[in-house]
């Protein structure tokens, strides 16, 4: 029994969830435009590597727990898993889709981003990976205190706190494994690969908790 | 059907220990079954255990024959399970038919041929067949219950939980909604949990008595208001002061020629005017509170 349909997972998803990401990416085409395609790249940079990934953090942080139907959904046999799958994964590609939009954009404005990042893969993981570990932070966070509001803050918080203290963060040997704004904004630093794998992992290990937790259903209604 | 063995439930809020439920045991079989309880007496986590959704902390309890401790058994017996919580949260956008389809989807009737049968059965059930197309949000409070109610019953469940069904429903409907339930219990174990007494009155055969998570009372309606006998009076003065002399007013009636109380208590002797009756289930249910000590928590 599969117990999913595409359509209805479609239907239940809140609005905000795709009208959030459209309106950032509406803000971030009216920003490239104006600033010219002189500064088309790091407009795109700062896209990528900062506001999909944030966006990404506070829409994982709502995806579950702001189910309406969520009591009625726990009384069916649907496994935690596939309920974690079924409302995280229509976020991120959401964030894909905008993300790559915005390449198209940019593409079109004449912005050359092969030259910093060779490998149309290497730009791609640079935004996938602060995206992925944000949208784990946020979720886990939410999930942890069984408050939407609190992972969208936390992961908010880490976002900006990285953001503003970026420079401390490369120079600590701890803190340079999990700077999230690595991948885009230092792709020529030495320890990129170990930073996104460090990530990663740390994304996974997040969504592996959450999961966990998610199984003691009556936390959250 | 359903056999509970020192239930214990025990959980954390705001920093402090809460025991819910204490030490519950029930057998409960096919038919319909009322679970009565002042609001916080454990009568919601007692539902949702027996759904799957909360663990026990202590005790057992099996549906069937599946142990709700274990991850197997919960979701065995969820999937035999139509459940109505008490906060019945919906998809605004959806209409009816689509909220009930999906449930049915979730539940695992894949095939959609025989999952529109269903779908639609459940949608007649509660009648609601000509307004199905509409989106819930335009629904009134006792439509939308009834679209709950078709998703519970959408899988053909052995095993119905209803929580507070007819809170906030308008009298016709209420009545509509017992109905419902009566005809649902010839074939199936219903469990309606709810405060509500004539609720239980008018359609249980069994019913167990939660308060501050021990059941006080088990047997049936007739018992529970047998056992009033003889502390239920009609008193009926003109006099502004409402009776007292460690009486329960259970309801008052205006008359012409003053005021009717419905008293219980232990003696009337105080009021040699008063009328001795035949209790009813709310007389019992009174009474039994009183004995137990918990007559503020009925009466406030």
């Amino acid at each position: 029994m599969k117990r999913f349909s595409l359509r209805y997972n479609l239907l239940t998803s809140k609005l905000d969830q795709l009208w959030f990401p459209f309106a950032f990416f509406g803000v971030f085409v009216i920003i490239g435009i104006l600033r010219g395609e002189n500064y088309i790249v790091d407009t795109t940079r700062a896209y990528l590597g900062a506001v999909i990934p944030l966006l990404g953090g506070i829409m994982a942080s709502y995806s579950v727990l702001e189910d309406p139907s969520l009591e009625l959904r726990f009384a069916t046999p649907v496994s935690t898993l596939q309920t974690m799958l079924e409302r995280l994964l229509p976020s991120f590609l959401i964030e894909a889709f905008f993300a790559l939009a915005y390449q198209l954009f940019a593409a079109a404005f004449g912005a050359d981003l092969a030259s910093m990042y060779g490998l149309w893969g290497n730009l791609q993981i640079a935004w996938m990976v602060p995206t992925i570990s944000l949208m784990a932070l946020g979720f886990f966070t939410a999930i942890v205190a069984a408050k939407s509001t609190i992972g969208a803050l936390f992961a908010g918080m880490v976002w900006l706190v990285e953001l503003v203290a970026r420079e401390w963060f490369l120079a600590s040997d701890i803190g340079k494994y999990f700077l999230v704004y690595m991948s885009i904004f230092y792709p020529d630093n030495p320890a990129l690969r170990n930073n996104q794998f460090a990530l990663v992992w740390l994304g996974l290990i997040l969504f592996m908790a959450a999961w966990v937790l998610l199984k003691k259903q009556e936390r959250y209604i | 059907m359903i056999t509970i063995k020192s239930l214990v439930k025990t959980y954390h809020t705001n920093g402090r220990k809460v025991q819910a439920l204490n030490g519950v045991d029930l057998d409960i079989s096919t038919g319909m079954f009322g679970l009565l309880g002042p609001n916080g007496a454990g009568k919601t986590t007692l539902m949702r255990i027996l759904a799957g959704i909360a663990n026990l902390s202590g005790g057992s309890a099996t549906v069937d024959g599946h142990d709700l401790s274990t991850e197997q058994g919960k979701h065995a017996v969820k999937s035999m399970l139509g459940y109505l919580p008490q906060e019945l949260g919906m998809y605004p956008e959806l209409t009816a038919y689509q909220f009930v389809d999906y449930m049915a989807i979730l539940k695992g009737l894949d095939e959609p041929g025989e999952r529109r049968e269903w779908v639609e059965k459940a949608i007649e059930l509660v009648g609601l067949t000509d307004v199905a197309g509409r989106k819930i949000k335009s629904y009134s409070g006792g439509m939308k219950r009834r679209v709950g109610i078709a998703q519970a019953l959408v899988n053909d469940p052995k095993l119905l939980i209803v929580d507070e069904p007819t809170a906030g429903l308008d009298p016709e409907e209420r009545i509509r909604f017992r109905n419902l339930l009566v005809k649902l219990a010839v074939e199936r174990t219903v469990i309606l949990s709810t405060h509500i007494v004539e609720d239980i009155a008018q359609t249980c055969r069994d019913l167990a008595v939660l308060v501050h998570g021990s059941v006080i009372f088990r047997g049936s309606p007739i018992e529970l208001m047998q056992a009033a006998s003889g502390h239920v009076w009609t008193l009926t003065t003109s006099a502004m002061e409402k009776p007292n002399h460690d009486l329960s007013v259970v309801s008052m009636l205006h008359l012409a020629e003053g005021t009717q109380y419905r008293l219980v208590g232990a003696s009337a002797a105080e009021y040699p005017e008063a009328k001795e009756v035949q209790p009813g289930l709310e007389d019992g249910y009174v009474w039994l509170m009183k004995r137990t000590g918990q007559t503020e928590e009925v009466l406030a």
